[in-house]
């Protein structure tokens, strides 16, 4: 009987995993993941992996809201801020615990989804990118105006958050926080990419196809939207606690356009429009940043001879905007989504349900 | 107080109608949401900073003679350096809003990363065209800051005249309301977007010379994101691709801007709300701006 459950567990689990090779890749890629703090990794790069962990949730919930329901949100670091000062207020006023401060930080985020969603999706294309942008930097100069500092502690941010596992010694505490970011990137993707491709997801696209015609099918877009918006605010507010407590800082850096632009970077490196294009677009644009460009290339110029300026530091971010110039202009669909197209191709196109975002379809109408 | 509030604000309201006009003026022609109008402002300040740096000592007059033509080198330099970044990097993504947003910001970073390369983070000096000042209503007032205000009002007219008398402004204002027709009937619109570009980033330029010079002084490799939320929310108050909105809008956000920087306690440091509140407000009461058109169905 038991046996017979294990059987049919096992082949389904086959079926739907090892058959596809797209599957196969994220679950040898999960599988990575799983044993990386095993495998003794420096504490460099365990860190590392862990921010890369947030920042995928991060950015697979711009990719939500922009690259499927088309809702061009130029000001996400909002949320992040959002996240990382209510878990801090709540700390620091009332003393609560890390486990009651995200909950409750995570509630905040999302009704201010809803309050600026009534507002923001009023309008659209322009105007609405424009409008988001516009919250995180009001926030960022709230936040940092002196007469109101002994609420936000101005220019420094609120510091001295607690740890997420503070009991356990430090090398320890490192794991433990690799594995909790580790679920949590698992939870939201599972969570997100399930949304996009639900019965709700293919409405999203819908309206990012063509919210007239949605319209006239009887979808109430304005809804679909909110919702949308509600969910993306949401993981992107779990990041911005997970930020803030792996930091143990929130600071008015965390509404600059800096943080906007992250998941930008990291969802055209991976794809637009695929949700795990930006998961695996954050990994990706960790490595290259702090492991090529932050130790390799150093390494490399020392061997050569050549000792890498200060200035170094501001031609990251150039090289970076580059990528996604080029990226955005020339190669629309991005590292992940390139892997798994040639992937199909090799095996046989299958019904993958993979009901597809269509924002490239934008680009080859235009190319014709 | 009330002097001084009506004073600065009308002559800052003229400057950044003048810088609201550039953005407003592309956005009407090919429909790009330029978010790299600051730093085609920010370009127009550094580069006049870099010419000045070669002018030898020369009596006053020739000085005043050589800055203008430096003025118009770095505004000249700024157009032509826009207009190929749009043939370039625009163009191809034309016609799909989130890639001309993610390259537009991606032209802002590059920009701001070149100048912090190039000059590092301290700010460099901008020298203003005259020095001196006069007494107006008993309020100290620079003649930088009443020759940025004449010469932008200036720029502003001659450019408005420019659109609605001239052959190429009605060229842009035939492709802005129907590219396809306006293609049919032999107008190059590539050409004229290009155009439109320059004549925009130009713009920029100018406000930018002109405003670091009288107000602050220096600029920074950061000096371009106030002057862009300037721009759209004047924009957005006035409606997008509208000249006369961006008239009044600038006036409009100039006084609201100086209220706050005098009125409120350290008003200086959250005087980049000011544009962004005002543009949340029209949204919320009147989505399409003052004088804009209809968009919710434009498509």
């Amino acid at each position: 009987m038991v046996k017979s459950y294990i059987r049919r567990a096992y082949s389904s689990f086959t079926a739907h995993v090892f058959d596809i090779p797209p599957r196969l890749m994220a679950f040898l890629f999960l599988l990575v993941l799983l044993v990386i703090p095993v495998a003794g990794l420096n504490p460099y790069y365990l860190s590392m992996m862990i921010y890369a962990n947030v920042l995928a949730i991060f950015a697979a919930s711009w990719d939500l809201l922009v690259g499927r329901t088309g809702q061009i949100s130029l000001g996400h670091a909002l949320f992040f801020g959002i996240g990382g000062y209510s878990t801090a207020l709540l700390f620091k006023f009332f003393g609560l615990p890390t486990w009651v401060t995200i909950p409750i930080a995570l509630l905040i985020g999302s009704s201010v989804a809803v309050l600026i969603g009534f507002p923001c999706l009023r309008v659209k294309g322009p105007y609405l990118a424009l409008v988001t942008m516009a919250f995180p930097i009001i926030l960022h100069s709230i936040v940092k105006w002196t007469p109101l500092s002994y609420i936000f502690e101005g220019e420094y941010g609120i510091r001295r958050l607690p740890a997420f596992f503070a009991f356990l010694p430090i090398r320890q505490q490192r794991i433990a926080e690799y594995y909790l970011t580790l679920i949590l990137f698992f939870a939201a993707a599972v969570i997100i990419y399930k949304v996009a491709n639900s019965k709700t997801g293919i409405v999203f696209v819908s309206i990012l196809d063509d919210e007239l015609a949605s319209k006239a099918c009887g979808i109430n877009v304005t809804k679909y939207k909110l919702m949308s918006l509600i969910i993306s605010g949401l993981f992107g507010t779990l990041a911005g606690c997970l930020q803030a407590h792996l930091l143990k800082v929130s600071n008015p850096s965390m509404f600059l356009l800096t943080w906007s632009f992250t998941p930008i970077i990291v969802t055209f490196l991976g794809g637009i429009g695929t949700i795990y294009g930006p998961l695996v677009g954050a990994y990706i644009y960790y490595i290259l940043d702090k492991y090529f460009l932050a130790i390799q290339l150093p390494r490399l110029c020392k061997y050569f001879g050549v000792t890498l300026p200060g200035e170094f530091e501001y031609a990251k971010l150039l090289i970076f905007t580059l990528i996604v110039l080029v990226l955005v202009i020339k190669w629309p669909r991005g590292i992940a989504r390139f892997t798994t197209d040639k992937l199909e191709d090799l095996e046989e196109a299958r019904d993958l349900d993979e009901r597809g975002p269509r924002i490239w379809k934008r680009y080859e109408r235009k190319k014709k | 107080m009330i002097e001084e509030i009506i004073i600065y604000s009308t002559i800052s309201g003229g400057v950044y109608a003048l810088l609201a006009l550039g953005f407003t003026l592309i956005y009407g022609v090919s429909g790009v949401v330029n978010l790299a109008h600051g730093s085609f402002y920010m370009l127009g300040a550094y580069m006049f900073y870099v010419l000045g740096t070669f002018a030898p000592e020369l009596p006053p007059i020739l000085a005043v003679i050589l800055a203008v033509v430096f003025v118009i080198l770095a505004v000249v330099f700024v157009g032509v350096v826009s207009s190929i970044l749009y043939r370039l990097t625009i163009h191809p993504v034309l016609g799909d809003e989130v890639g001309v947003m993610v390259v537009t910001v991606c032209l802002a970073l590059i920009f701001q990363q070149l100048m912090l390369l190039a000059f590092g983070p301290p700010n460099v000096p901008v020298d203003p065209l005259i020095k001196g000042s006069v007494p107006i209503l008993g309020v100290t007032v620079t003649y930088a800051r009443i020759l940025a205000f004449a010469v932008s009002l200036f720029l502003f007219a001659s450019l408005w005249i420019f659109i609605s008398k001239s052959k190429i402004g009605k060229a842009m204002r035939a492709v802005s309301q129907d590219r396809e027709v306006a293609m049919l009937m032999g107008i190059n619109t590539e050409k004229l977007y290009m155009l439109a570009m320059a004549t925009s980033s130009m713009l920029a330029a100018v406000a930018g010379i002109f405003i670091s010079g009288s107000t602050s002084g220096v600029a920074g490799a950061w000096i371009w994101m106030y002057p862009l939320a300037l721009s759209f929310s004047i924009v957005v108050l006035g409606g997008l691709g509208s000249i006369k909105g961006s008239l009044i809008g600038g006036f409009i956000i100039g006084y609201a801007e100086q209220t706050v920087i005098i009125v409120a306690p350290e008003g200086g440091q959250i005087v980049s709300v000011v544009p962004f509140t005002v543009m949340v407000l029209v949204l919320l009461l009147r989505p399409k701006g003052l004088f804009g058109k209809r968009i919710e169905m434009e498509d």
